[in-house]
């Protein structure tokens, strides 16, 4: 099914085997869809809306499918 | 990959004078093996001919011929091809000067 | 259904030999006859001119997605290659791979590949050459597509993109491409078809390869929706035991309207014309009153197929490529089988060391 990391023919490849940088996780307010960032020691919390549940978003790698 | 598997093979078994012998066909399915062992059959010569599906995973047919006269099971199956062959060049001419002739209904199907 | 009024039936559909009993809980006779020494006395060898004085093959009826055509006086096995053959064996163009840059609809990745791949293409296959394991993809064998479409709020409220079509597909023509295609620009057959629906803010980024295959492999490369055949049906009225007046209109609701004709004086006929039409649905034989007036037959080599086809193909020229798929698996086993017998015959001929494989016996398995 899923063959993530191995052959891709991916016309904008070469990409994924490199490693993600690091940066801040964004996460998506189940609610109003804003965009937050959240904090060891502080609520999660959205700073829009108030909702306290969060999504994480998807990864940006490309996956590979075998359409069967 | 599978390189090395011929397309026919005589299974063990088979007399030397392969007057009665059991033949694996590779990559076919019951598509050709019921064509062929009715075309087989339609030789007088033929005693027997039957053909199975051993497993439905693995990808081959077992096609066996017995013949009457000591006479050859591998010359009857080779005649048996060209015959099979000659019966598909008549059906497609057959349908062919049909489609040409129009004499059908046409309709307009709503997809 | 047809309205087109055949002939009357050829006097030889009568011959009993040629009859499948239709009974209430069974059939019967089903298996051929017409085989050397099955009748004593009785010539049943091949002939290529006797079967070609047999042979009736007729189109019926045509249309542009079907064809309904007829084919007598062939054994099931033939009839039965070739229906196994436009389902299976005649090849297609179909997606088979996916490369998810990103979705965000509700659609898991997985069920958005799988219904992409049983998109049909109007891809002729015969510009392709199958693509195996391990192959490289290169313009011969890979038609890559371009899906990337994001929902979003128009003017109004509107939403725009809401749902994605096979329309959507965009080609991406590789190397000697755009030049070989033409003006046929690869698409989906049916640009209607709802692979996803979307709400605002969601994307659909996908990339697709596109190979060549056949249905056996997976049922995408169908170029079929159906190919089946019937036999042609047949209702035998007994003329020692006719049909009272008095149930004449029970007894032709017994079958599909038009078989059954009832005569003003309500004498009972069979009108042959619209005998294709029966569903053999055997209620007469559920009424003790009809027992012993009627029999329901088929024609054991009077093949009626149904082909509809769901793909590049006319559905017309589906029945001449299994014919040519057909011949060249018999090609390939003949050139097979007189490989065989040269190899048998060698070493008589002193020639055995020629071959690589040619051990001067027949090729047994070990």
């Amino acid at each position: 099914m899923n063959s993530q990391p191995s052959q891709n023919y991916g016309s904008n490849s070469g990409f994924q085997n490199a490693p993600a940088p690091r940066q801040d996780m964004e996460y998506l307010c189940a609610d109003c869809g804003a965009k937050n960032e959240i904090r060891s020691r502080e609520p999660i919390r959205c700073r829009e809306c108030g909702h306290r549940i969060m999504y994480k978003k998807r990864t940006n790698r490309m996956v590979q499918f075998e359409a069967r | 990959m599978a390189e090395s598997i011929p397309k026919i093979q005589i299974l063990k078994g088979a007399e030397p004078d392969l007057s009665a012998a059991t033949y694996q066909i590779h990559d076919e399915s019951h598509t050709i093996g019921n064509a062929l062992r009715w075309m087989l059959m339609k030789n007088e010569k033929v005693e027997f001919c039957g053909y199975s599906v051993p497993h439905p995973s693995e990808n081959h047919i077992n096609m066996r011929i017995q013949m009457y006269d000591g006479l050859s099971s591998l010359t009857a199956l080779i005649q048996a091809l060209k015959d099979l062959d000659d019966l598909c060049v008549t059906i497609d001419e057959e349908y062919t000067k049909s489609l040409q002739s129009g004499q059908f209904e046409r309709w307009d199907e709503k997809s | 259904m047809a309205s087109s009024s055949s002939s009357q039936l050829p006097p030889s559909v009568f011959n009993p030999r040629r009859h499948v009993g239709v009974h209430a809980e069974r059939v019967s006779d089903v298996a051929s006859t017409d085989f050397p020494g099955h009748y004593p006395g009785e010539d049943h060898t091949w002939s290529l001119a006797r079967f070609k004085e047999n042979l009736t093959v007729s189109v019926k009826r045509l249309s542009q997605r079907s064809v309904e055509f007829d084919l007598v006086g062939v054994d099931a096995s033939i009839a039965n290659a070739f229906r196994r053959i436009m389902i299976a064996e005649v090849p297609t163009i179909a997606i088979e791979d996916v490369f998810v840059w990103n979705n965000t609809s509700v659609i898991h990745d997985e069920i958005l590949a799988q219904r992409l791949g049983l998109i049909p293409l109007n891809v002729d296959p015969a510009l392709f050459s199958p693509r195996l394991p391990g192959d490289i993809p290169y313009d011969r064998n890979t038609l890559v597509f371009q899906l990337d479409i994001e929902c979003s709020r128009g003017a109004k409220g509107a939403i725009i993109n809401e749902y994605v079509t096979s329309g959507d597909l965009k080609w991406v023509p590789q190397g000697e491409q755009e030049s070989v295609f033409g003006d046929l620009v690869p698409t989906a057959t049916n640009k209607d078809i709802v692979i996803a629906k979307l709400r605002p803010g969601q994307v659909i980024n996908v990339e697709l390869h596109a190979i060549k295959g056949v249905g056996k492999e997976h049922a995408k490369w169908s170029p079929v929706a159906t190919a089946t055949y019937r036999l042609h049906p047949l209702v035998l009225l007994n003329p020692s035991k006719p049909i009272p007046p008095h149930l004449a209109q029970k007894f032709a609701s017994c079958f599909s309207p038009g078989v059954v004709k009832v005569s003003p004086d309500g004498e009972v006929s069979i009108d042959d014309r619209h005998l294709r039409k029966e569903t053999m649905s055997r209620e007469v034989l559920r009424h003790k009153e009809f027992e012993g007036s009627v029999e329901l037959k088929r024609v054991r080599d009077w093949f009626i197929y149904s082909v509809e086809s769901e793909g590049p193909y006319a559905p017309e020229v589906l029945f001449p490529e299994s014919i040519k798929v057909m011949r060249g698996k018999i090609a390939a086993i003949r050139a097979a089988a007189e490989a065989l017998l040269a190899d048998s015959e060698g070493p008589d001929a002193g020639a055995a060391a020629a071959g690589p494989d040619a051990d001067g016996d027949v090729e047994m398995e070990p």
